[in-house]
């Protein structure tokens, strides 16, 4: 599953850029997004997500997979496992920043797979809604937090 | 038997089955309550295909009222056999062992990992989430075409291959009837995967027997014999320590004529830990756990003369497996090598099928199993090469069908069709429906450019129903014992009981067995209580499916009571100090013959049986006689259906205006009962043409898992249907009945396709793949345009067995 996101933020690339390299800086304006330990250059954490009447606390590992600063793209993996059997979420996050007005553009594509309850109630773009709505508040966060 | 009025059979009997339904009084498997029960719940994998690395379970078993839970290394080796498939189609069919619980290797969404067993469903529901299963995630393969090709991922890696099997039946000079032929359609068509929806889920309780031993299993079953005779082997329990009963059973459609994995693991559970033990499935749950309906490609070729005469017909299936075989699943497309020549009289036909292994849940039968997909094929063919002939599809189905036969006549595919009159139903048809006016109706909205458009849909078929003559089920190497038993006593009292080896899950055999008995022995159908469904007390049968209750177990009852009544004769001549031959029986009573005023009612000789006092010398008492009837040959019940549709062109919207359906299935126990049969059949059959579709993502999820997403019409969707019918009594059998459980299922889907392409034809459109959704719809008037429909779903070469249109358009069917 494919989801794009794009969100503008008012300042420049430069500090958007280094506000998306720390991890711990940015997991909490993610909703339902929480860091637990860092092990290496890999995170643990959990992430809990609502989708319709289903709820899934996904325990797991996110770690920056690839960062290249010139082009200012960043690539995320992060894998998850339901703390209640009810299936694993695994992500690549992809975001490419460009400067757009004096602020930024961000570009966020997510490469999704989803198993069990939640994969199975994605016929009617269930999930790629609810993943909307969360990197909206993303970006709303980051706005407010970082900037 | 002493020929007689038919006084019940052919009318419109109430059923007798209804009240308690309608009261909420109907015994279902899960208003059963036994002291002491536990309930059990099954842990279903979240992923397609993966390797189990462990299970821990102990968390799950420290909470309060969690009892046991089993992994299936721990139960796998208690059980005698796996669970069987009873068709091995070929001697090289690949077979993989399948049990209860997997314990290696999941090999699709849903397959059983681990169960809990718990003081309620409701705790052990709780418990499954606490057990962490950690997997290895394989990959996932779910298009069958893919399947087949190399280097693909393994299903069962140890065949090396995902074949199953290939059946081939070549019949006639095919190469011969293409070379002379003036028309060759050549196309493919998709028979989408479907949800068997029975009003009541799965549901099995087992309770060990604490008096003579074994175990009483109570399921939500159509086939508790075959059942019973299964767990026995699956389980390693004597057959007659095994007791079925299938109670109230809230349909079944196929879908529960089957032996499950939650079965036998009620039986193990209950030996176990010496308890009863219930499980009950929920619908989403059923949607994983069990098997599915249809799912194949057919490739096929017409070869025709100008004139729209059928010369020739090659068919060839490529049939989703799913993950494993259950009892009937490599067999099921196989019926269609029988019905693919449909109602038309041509010679050189060949069959092929190809049955492959997917990640996905098995496939098996589903209302007409493998019929109605081949009558879908012949149907839209026929209307495929009228277009090319520049002929009415009436017209070109006409110059094809067989002329009128009362006696059995080989068809190309070398099975002996038993009975047809086609013309007369067509021509009831025409009339019913007044096909004229239709057509010019149609001819007026195209010319004034009317937005919606009229579409008219013929589907002339016929179905092999009576399954099955045991010759003929073990010369397609599915064993044998295709008949049914039946037991017709009268009681002291004058009251009869009729034992049926028939299953009935809502067909109202109750009924209709009273109606055929009560004619039979000349009492009233209230005098007749009908024993079924409980191995115990009808300890022989073969239970219900396939259109076979009628022809063959109602045949049974109407055989059991012609004996009854020939003994009856004996002891009424005995009684009335007549010879045999001067006893004349009308409305249940015994005369002399010329004179009238002697006689004794069969209640008098009844109740003389029983007490044995005044019987004829060397006679047995009792008035009680068995009966089983193997048939000779399958019914073919036929059937001309039109539908009548509106499609709005701007909104893409189909909607079914009229539906008429002129059926013949012998003569009629009960109109009632056999138009219900109709009704629910037409409206299982436009569901798939319009509505459902199982959808399985490539990773293997099935997107279409609840009924929010898993489209089933209801009323407001469906047409009044019109229906009228023909009589063409069978000849393989006394009553000359046919079945006609699945008719309308297998009528509707081609009518229903025939009539959209037809309302659509002037755009060029030549077909729209099921379910006609209005995305489907858009797509192909967009294409006939000549502009992108955007999802290429439509396209025939292109689309896989399964699409996954939430893929790559979120929006789904929103457009």
């Amino acid at each position: 599953m494919n989801i794009k996101n794009e969100f503008t933020v008012s300042s420049p690339p430069d500090e958007v850029w280094a506000a998306l390299m720390d991890l711990e800086g940015v997991a909490p304006c993610l909703p339902g997004a929480a860091l637990t330990e860092q092990v290496g250059d890999e995170y643990r954490g959990t992430m809990s997500v609502k989708i319709g009447p289903l709820s899934a606390k996904y325990n797991g590992t996110v770690r920056y997979s690839e960062t290249d600063e010139a082009n200012r793209r960043a690539v995320i993996e992060a894998n998850g496992k339901d703390a209640r059997g009810q299936g694993t979420a695994s992500a690549v996050i992809t975001s490419t920043l460009s400067e757009e007005g004096g602020g930024t553009r961000v570009v966020v594509e997510t490469d999704m797979k989803l198993t069990g309850r939640a994969a199975q109630f994605g016929r009617g773009g269930i999930a790629q809604d609810v993943a909307g709505k969360i990197m909206a508040r993303f970006a709303e966060c980051l706005e407010e937090r970082v900037f | 038997m002493t020929e007689q009025a038919q006084k019940y059979v052919g009318g419109g009997v109430p059923r007798k089955e209804d009240p308690a339904l309608v009261t909420g009084r109907a015994t279902w498997t899960d208003n059963i309550k036994l002291p002491g029960m536990l309930h059990f719940a099954v842990l279903r994998s979240p992923i397609a295909h993966g390797k189990i690395k462990s299970i821990d379970a102990s968390a799950a078993l420290e909470m309060e009222g969690v009892h046991a839970v089993f992994t299936g290394e721990d139960l796998n080796g208690e059980m005698a056999a796996p669970l069987p498939c009873a068709w091995p189609v070929t001697p090289d069919m690949k077979h993989p062992a399948h049990y209860p619980l997997a314990a290696d290797e999941v090999k699709h969404l849903g397959d059983g990992v681990a169960v809990v067993v718990a003081d309620d469903r409701y705790i052990a529901k709780d418990a499954l989430e606490f057990i962490d299963v950690d997997y290895e995630e394989l990959p996932v393969v779910t298009n069958i075409e893919e399947a087949l090709k190399d280097g693909s991922p393994l299903v069962h890696e140890e065949f090396g291959t995902n074949e199953c099997y290939t059946w081939p039946m070549p019949v006639g000079d095919v190469d011969a009837a293409f070379e002379k032929a003036d028309v060759v359609v050549k196309t493919r068509y998709i028979q989408q995967r479907l949800l068997p929806n029975p009003i009541e889920p799965r549901a099995v309780v087992v309770a060990p027997d604490p008096v003579n031993g074994g175990f009483t299993v109570y399921s939500s079953s159509q086939v508790p014999h075959i059942l019973k005779s299964a767990l026995s082997g699956i389980c390693g329990v004597p057959e007659q320590k095994m007791r079925v009963i299938a109670p109230d059973v809230g349909g079944g459609f196929g879908q529960k004529l089957n032996v499950y994995a939650e079965e036998a693991l009620g039986v193990i559970l209950a030996r176990k830990l010496g308890v009863p033990v219930k499980w009950v499935e929920e619908r989403s749950e059923s949607y994983l756990s069990s098997i599915h309906g249809r799912d194949q490609i057919q490739d096929l070729e017409l070869a025709a003369t100008s004139e729209g005469k059928i010369l020739g017909l090659k068919v060839k299936l490529t049939a989703d497996m799913g993950a494993y075989l259950q009892v009937f699943t490599p067999g099921i497309p196989l019926f269609g090598a029988f019905v693919f020549p449909g109602v038309y009289d041509f010679e050189a036909y060949t069959f092929e099928c190809t049955g492959v292994f997917t990640n996905k849940t098995p496939t098996d039968a589903y209302r007409g199993a493998g019929r109605p997909e081949a009558a879908y094929g012949i149907e839209r063919l026929i209307d495929e090469l009228a277009r090319e002939v520049g002929k009415d599809p009436a017209e070109v189905r006409r110059i094809n069908f067989y002329e009128p036969f009362d006696e059995p006549t080989t068809t190309p595919a070398g099975i002996q069709y038993d009975s047809f009159n086609l013309q007369a139903a067509m021509d009831r048809l025409l009339e019913l429906s007044d096909y004229e006016s239709l057509r010019e109706e149609q001819r007026r909205r195209r010319e004034s450019g009317d937005p919606v458009q009229l579409g008219l849909g013929f589907s002339t078929y016929t179905e092999v129903s009576g399954l099955a003559p045991s010759q003929v089920l073990a010369s397609l190497n599915a064993g044998g014992a295709g008949w049914e038993a039946a037991t017709v006593r009268m009681l002291p009292s004058g009251k009869a009981e009729v034992v049926t080896g028939t299953s009935p899950h809502g067909q109202g055999h109750v009924t209709s067995w009273s109606q055929l008995a009560a004619d039979a022995l000349g009492i009233s159908p209230d005098d007749v209580e009908v024993i079924h469904g409980d191995t115990a007390t009808a300890p022989l049968g073969r239970d219900t499916y396939g259109s076979r209750s009628a022809p063959v177990g109602g045949v049974a009852v109407h055989l059991a009571a012609g004996k009854v009544v020939e003994k009856a004769k004996k002891i009424a001549a005995h009684m009335l100090e007549a010879a045999e031959g001067d006893i004349e029986f009308e409305g249940g009573r015994f005369s002399v013959a010329g004179s009238p005023d002697q006689g004794v009612t069969i209640q008098e000789v009844a109740g003389e049986a029983f007490l044995g006092v005044n019987l004829p010398e060397g006679m047995e008492p009792n008035l009680t006689a068995d009966s089983s009837f193997d048939p000779p040959n399958f019914t073919f019940p036929f059937g001309a259906h039109l539908c009548v549709v509106e499609v709005d062109t701007e909104t893409c919207r189909v909607k079914v205006r009229d539906y008429y359906a002129v059926d013949d299935c012998g003569p009629v126990i009960n109109p009632i009962i056999a138009d219900g049969q109709i009704h629910g059949g037409i409206a299982q059959g436009l569901a798939q043409a319009l509505y459902e579709e199982a959808i399985y993502d490539e990773d293997g999820n099935l997107v279409t898992g609840s009924m929010m997403d898993y489209l089933v019409p209801g009323a407001p969707e469906l047409p009044n249907y019109t229906l009228d019918r023909t009589v063409t009594p069978s000849p393989s059998n006394p009553l000359g009945v046919k079945g006609i459980g699945e008719a309308g299922t297998i009528g509707s889907p081609p009518a229903a396709i025939n009539a959209i392409v037809d309302a659509l034809s002037e755009y060029g459109i030549r077909h729209i793949d099921m379910p006609a959704s209005p995305m489907r719809v858009f797509q192909a008037i967009q294409e006939a345009k000549g502009r992108s429909g955007g999802v290429q779903e439509a396209d025939r070469e292109g689309r896989p067995g399964q699409a996954t249109d939430h893929q790559t358009n979120p929006g789904g069917e929103s457009l």
